[in-house]
């Protein structure tokens, strides 16, 4: 289990985050949501111990963070950032292969090559990083992120992601979330930044809403993620409902002059197309 | 086709590379043994060599001998090391600042080394204990710490959260250089006769001044550090993705900083405290490297020594026989081929970033 607990972080007197508790299980995928500014990624840096935090502790399998080496750490976690840029010319293969540098000499030689076909980059593999689009480098890193963990492990593992999917297209994000989920049996415990509402809702096995540096609420998708409380959290109306094939939930916006409009009509008008 | 089928040949090529470039170090640096104002058959050098070792072909003269072995031979050993330790510098400091404008020169480590390597020159009465205790290693150490405290400072001063911006760089890099230049200038103003004599000497000493003292200090202080910096190309290459995206992937980035730091200012201070300032070469070679053949550190650590030591062996061919008899700095030559390719490089550097 990763634990955070009573997490309390300031910049210049300014409490980012204000006694956050969080709590990541082996096997599930927990979503955090909320608005910008909210202290998403300064809580996502402090669990994966970018930042140290002063206040609070952060527990990796019981074990407290700051008694990781760097090393030991690499061995129970991984982490995609939101941006990486490059200054050198390495191509996609060498960036993925970097992946291999906590592993050792454990690792079965056709890793790569799985890993990289996973996330459709084998193609890429010889074409330099800095040439590739925005949406193909974050498959990448993705690789390079998922080579750490991909090989079974006897013990429960974490991949924390900062917006893994906010360049690509719609098919690439659905893939990524299945690769998730795959992972997830693994007995790995992933947490993801997202801002898709409902890729959210459909992959997530526990959400976390913040705002303002608070968790406001922490539980499953029915329980958290209701029309009143996102509305709380985005500022904006939100309305949700269901797809009638699927029984899934849909969830949407409108642009602001379509406010005084009911629920009902705008879901029925999306559903004719 | 497997991963490792696909690794393998690269690691291969990346050392044929290596032992190439060797090879062309050592035929380079014979032929520079030959060429000069003085004269000498390759076959006349070969038997000088293999005199050395107890063979006896018998077909040169003592001058011959003493010309190679004591003052052209050190020479081009002492090129070698500081040219390699000038290559392999820029290649640890490019890859640390995560920046391919980085230079030894331009960052002030240079003149940082040359400042306190002047005040050990020309204060030297006041440090007879420190010569004392240090020996020949006394003048190489100080300039070490002028060129350490210049890279922290600029490092401190370029930074912000693990990334280095780059007009802070430069503009940190211009100050201190400057500063140090002004302080130079000051040493020198307070300087007696005997400290001015050796200060020119050092400034004037380019490689020319070569002994094998000076060969031996080089190249423990040189080679050794040098060694170090290449173990770490696992870190260097973490590091080219980003500092935090290399501390996720198990490196400990302070402790990988602080060896790259000293070591890339032991190898500098000792460079310049031998050589005075050479400019450029940290700057082309390491890119060089990364142009022709990829930017795996692996690769570019040992492939930026070994073109270093070929380019300022070459620079050094270059200065002793175009203006023959006479000696042309070798500054001038290193400068004349850096400064272009510099300019070249800022106006493509947007294209070598991606």
């Amino acid at each position: 289990m990763l634990e955070a607990q009573n997490i309390h972080f300031c910049i210049q007197n300014r409490p980012i985050l204000d006694q956050a508790n969080l709590s990541l299980r082996a096997g599930e995928l927990t979503v955090i949501l909320g608005p910008n500014g909210a202290g998403k990624s300064t809580l996502f840096k402090i669990l994966s111990g970018e930042i140290p935090c002063k206040y609070g502790s952060v527990k990796y399998n019981d074990r407290i963070l700051c008694q990781f080496k760097p090393r030991q750490l690499a061995e129970v976690r991984a982490v995609m950032p939101q941006h990486s840029s490059l200054t050198f010319p390495f191509t996609a293969h060498e960036v993925v292969a970097l992946g291999l540098m906590p592993l050792g000499h454990t690792y079965s030689p056709d890793l790569l090559e799985r890993v990289m076909k996973a996330t459709h980059t084998w193609d890429l593999r010889n074409q330099l990083y800095g040439q590739l689009s925005g949406g193909e480098k974050q498959r990448v890193q993705l690789a390079r992120v998922l080579t750490q963990i991909w090989e079974i492990k006897p013990y429960p593992r974490y991949l924390l992601l900062d917006e893994p999917t906010s360049s690509m297209d719609i098919s690439q994000q659905h893939h990524v979330l299945e690769i998730v989920s795959q992972l997830k049996k693994r007995n790995i415990g992933v947490l993801a930044i997202l801002h898709d509402l409902n890729l959210a809702s459909q992959y997530a096995d526990q959400i976390v809403l913040m705002k303002n540096g608070l968790i406001l609420r922490q539980g499953t998708v029915e329980e958290v993620m209701t029309e009143d409380l996102l509305e709380a959290v985005f500022d904006y109306p939100i309305r949700i409902w269901r797809d009638e094939r699927h029984g899934s939930m849909v969830i949407g916006s409108l642009p602001s002059f379509h406010h005084h409009q009911s629920t009902l009509k705008i879901a029925s008008s999306w559903k004719v197309h | 086709m497997s991963t490792q089928t696909l690794v393998a040949p690269k690691t291969k090529k990346q050392n044929r590379l290596l032992i190439i470039l060797f090879l062309g170090l050592l035929i380079l640096g014979f032929c520079s043994i030959c060429l000069g104002a003085f004269q000498i058959p390759f076959s006349h050098a070969l038997s000088i060599f293999m005199h050395q070792f107890g063979w006896d072909l018998g077909t040169f003269t003592q001058q011959e001998a003493n010309v190679l072995l004591q003052i052209r031979l050190p020479r081009i050993v002492l090129a070698m090391l500081v040219g390699g330790g000038l290559g392999i510098a820029g290649a640890a400091l490019q890859g640390l600042f995560r920046n391919p404008l980085v230079e030894p020169g331009l960052i002030g480590v240079s003149s940082g080394g040359a400042l306190f390597a002047v005040i050990f020159l020309v204060f030297g009465s006041s440090f007879v204990w420190l010569e004392a205790i240090m020996g020949v290693f006394g003048l190489p150490l100080f300039a070490f710490m002028g060129g350490l405290i210049n890279t922290v400072l600029v490092y401190h001063l370029a930074s912000k959260s693990g990334k280095t911006d780059i007009s802070l760089l430069i503009l940190a890099g211009v100050a201190l250089n400057a500063l140090c230049g002004a302080l130079i200038g000051l040493a020198i103003f307070y300087a007696d006769d005997a400290a001015l004599r050796n200060f020119t000497f050092w400034t004037l000493g380019d490689v020319g001044g070569a002994t094998w003292a000076k060969v031996q200090v080089a190249s423990l202080l040189i080679l050794g550090p040098a060694v170090l910096v290449s173990w770490q190309f696992k870190s260097l290459n973490a590091l080219a993705i980003g500092e935090s995206e290399a501390f996720h992937m198990g490196v400990d980035v302070q402790k990988v900083k602080y060896i790259l730091l000293l070591m890339s200012a032991l190898i500098v201070g000792t460079g310049v405290s031998m050589t005075g300032t050479i400019g450029f070469v940290g700057l082309v070679v390491p890119h060089l490297i990364r142009l022709l053949y990829g930017a795996d550190h692996r690769l570019v650590l040992p492939g930026a020594f070994l073109l270093g030591a070929i380019l300022l062996t070459l620079a050094d061919l270059l200065a002793r026989t175009v203006v023959m008899p006479a000696e042309m700095p070798i500054g001038i030559i290193t400068a004349m081929i850096g400064a272009p390719f510099f300019i070249w490089l800022i106006m493509n550097v947007k294209k070598i970033r991606t």
